[in-house]
This record gives structure tokens, C-alpha cells and sequence, in this order.
């Protein structure tokens, strides 16, 4: 129980500054740790496989491409003009109010304590080869169009950040790395 | 010893509900971005504490619930691959993120 404190602080946290952070940097960061922290709770919730491509695939490939994109387009933080000042204090307390909603009428309807020798019966503690099996057998089709899916986003991310002949001969890789983009012309 | 359910469905309903925040107030596109990273990985949670409840309950396809979470984590991959690959053709055009900016698909 101490465990679930700590790393609901510990998620918590890092949701808060993922909101509030002004530098992005510190708030793709704080990400991680709360991506992290939920992988402990999958840990928790028996599901060891799903925790470790968490941290793989979430905490580790994801993260690195939000922190490279932040990085490429060298978004400080904007000044900017707020355009509705009322809506910081509305959308708080929005949010808080779904949350504590939610939480209210799940923790109104406490269900017994999972015994953990019948969830070992059925999960066998989320191991890749029982997921496996489900994978392959009745959600194959999925499966597969999650296949075509990933082909489908990488051909989509590589046009879109492909430039065109001529737009690549007027503005060669070098410039657009070491050019200020406030000083950058829109194309 | 075990953790109630409740609890991991409530932490999860917090994490969507700052997630939903965040979505409302950032201004910068790859923050929106972010908090919606963190919306995905609350749903994730609450499924996962629910395919546990379920086992405990006897159910025999408890276990499906991990094989959902696990496509929505390989869909999440592909969506961060094309939003930010759409994200950078924009401010290649634009020079700005800022969503407040980027209003001239409005009628």
C-alpha cells in the first residue's frame, strides 16, 4: 500500500507539471516520470510484460521523439497573449470536478480485494507468452491491421516531412539546422 | 497485501483528468500533444486494474484486457509518429506551434 502512495505522488507530480512546466523540455521530462511511475502500477497489477514495453516503447522511443521534435523546433516558451483568461481557472476546475467524479463513485463501490492466487490462475502474472497466445489466436486480425497501421504511419511520416525537389535545392540541410526560427522565413 | 482496484482506477481517472487540462489550456501544439500522451496512458491503467479485477472474479479472458492495452500502445507509437511528423510540415510553413494561431481551417 505504501508502494501505491508513493507512485501515485510520483504520477501525479508529474501529470501536474506536464500541465503547468513552462520550458516543454521540462514537461515531456516530467512525462517520463509519470509513464515510469505507471509501469510500476502495471507491475502491481500483474501485467510484467506490458510494464517492460512501457518503459520501452513509452517511456524510452516515444519520449526520445517528443524530445527530439521539441529540440528541432526549438520551442521556448511563448509569451504569447492569452487570448480567454477566464479559461485557466474554468478548465482546473473542470478537470477536477470530472476526476473527482470518477474517483468518487469507483471508490463508492468498493469490490473485494483481488485474491492473488486467483489472479495468478488466470493472468499468470501478464508473462509474454500467455499474451502471446491471446495475440495470435483470437485478436490476430487486429493484430495484423495494427501491422498495416504502423506501415501506413511510417509512410505518412516520412511525406510529411519529406521536402520537395525544389524546396530542397533552394534550402539546403546545413542553413535549416543552424538558422533561427524566428528569423526564418514561412516558406 | 493487494492493492484495490478502485485506487488504480481512481489515480487514472486524476492522470486523464490533468491530461484533459492540459489539453484545454496549453497553447503550444506539442504540449496539447503531450497531454494527450498522458489521457491514452490513463485509459491504459484503468484497463489493466479492470482485466485484474476480472481475474480475480474468474474470468477466463481477463487476459484480453493486456492484449487491448498492448494494440493501443503499438496504435499510440504509430499517432506520435504522424502528429509530430504533421506538427514539424507546420511549423515548417508557419513558424509557430501555437495553436491559437493556427485557425484558418475555421469557417
Amino acid at each position: 500500500m505504501i508502494g501505491f502512495a508513493i507512485l501515485a505522488v510520483v504520477a501525479v507530480a508529474g501529470a501536474l507539471l506536464v500541465v503547468t512546466a513552462r520550458q516543454p523540455v521540462h514537461a515531456a521530462l516530467a512525462l517520463v516520470g509519470t509513464l515510469l511511475s505507471v509501469a510500476v502500477a502495471y507491475v502491481m497489477l500483474d501485467a510484467h510484460f506490458l510494464a517492460a514495453i512501457q518503459v520501452i516503447v513509452y517511456a524510452g522511443a516515444i519520449m526520445v521523439l517528443f524530445l527530439f521534435v521539441i529540440m528541432l523546433l526549438n520551442v521556448e516558451r511563448q509569451p504569447g497573449v492569452v487570448r480567454w483568461p477566464w479559461l485557466r481557472p474554468v478548465g482546473y476546475g473542470v478537470g477536477l470536478l470530472g476526476a473527482v467524479a470518477v474517483g468518487a463513485t469507483v471508490l463508492g463501490q468498493t469490490r473485494a480485494v483481488p485474491d492473488q492466487s486467483a489472479v495468478d490462475a488466470v493472468l499468470q502474472g501478464g508473462s509474454p507468452e500467455r499474451i502471446g497466445t491471446v495475440l495470435f489466436s483470437e485478436y490476430l486480425l487486429a493484430f495484423h491491421l495494427v501491422a498495416v497501421l504502423l506501415l501506413t504511419g511510417v509512410i505518412a511520416a516520412v511525406s510529411l516531412v519529406q521536402r520537395s525537389g525544389d524546396e530542397a535545392d533552394a534550402e539546403s540541410v546545413p542553413t535549416v539546422i543552424e538558422a533561427e526560427p524566428g528569423l526564418r522565413e514561412p516558406a | 497485501m493487494n492493492v484495490p482496484s478502485e485506487y488504480f482506477v481512481a489515480l487514472s481517472a486524476v492522470l486523464f483528468g490533468l491530461g484533459a487540462v492540459g489539453v484545454v489550456l496549453r497553447r503550444s501544439a506539442i504540449l496539447v500533444f503531450l497531454s494527450i500522451e498522458l489521457m491514452l496512458n490513463a485509459a491504459n491503467l484503468a484497463i489493466i486494474a479492470y482485466a485484474r479485477q476480472w481475474s480475480a472474479t474468474g474470468g477466463a479472458h481477463a487476459l484480453e484486457g493486456q492484449g487491448a492495452v498492448f494494440i493501443v500502445l503499438a496504435v499510440a507509437a504509430a499517432e506520435v509518429a504522424v502528429g509530430l511528423g504533421i506538427l514539424v510540415a507546420i511549423f515548417r510553413n508557419r513558424v509557430t506551434t501555437d495553436v491559437d494561431q493556427l485557425s484558418e481551417v475555421r469557417a
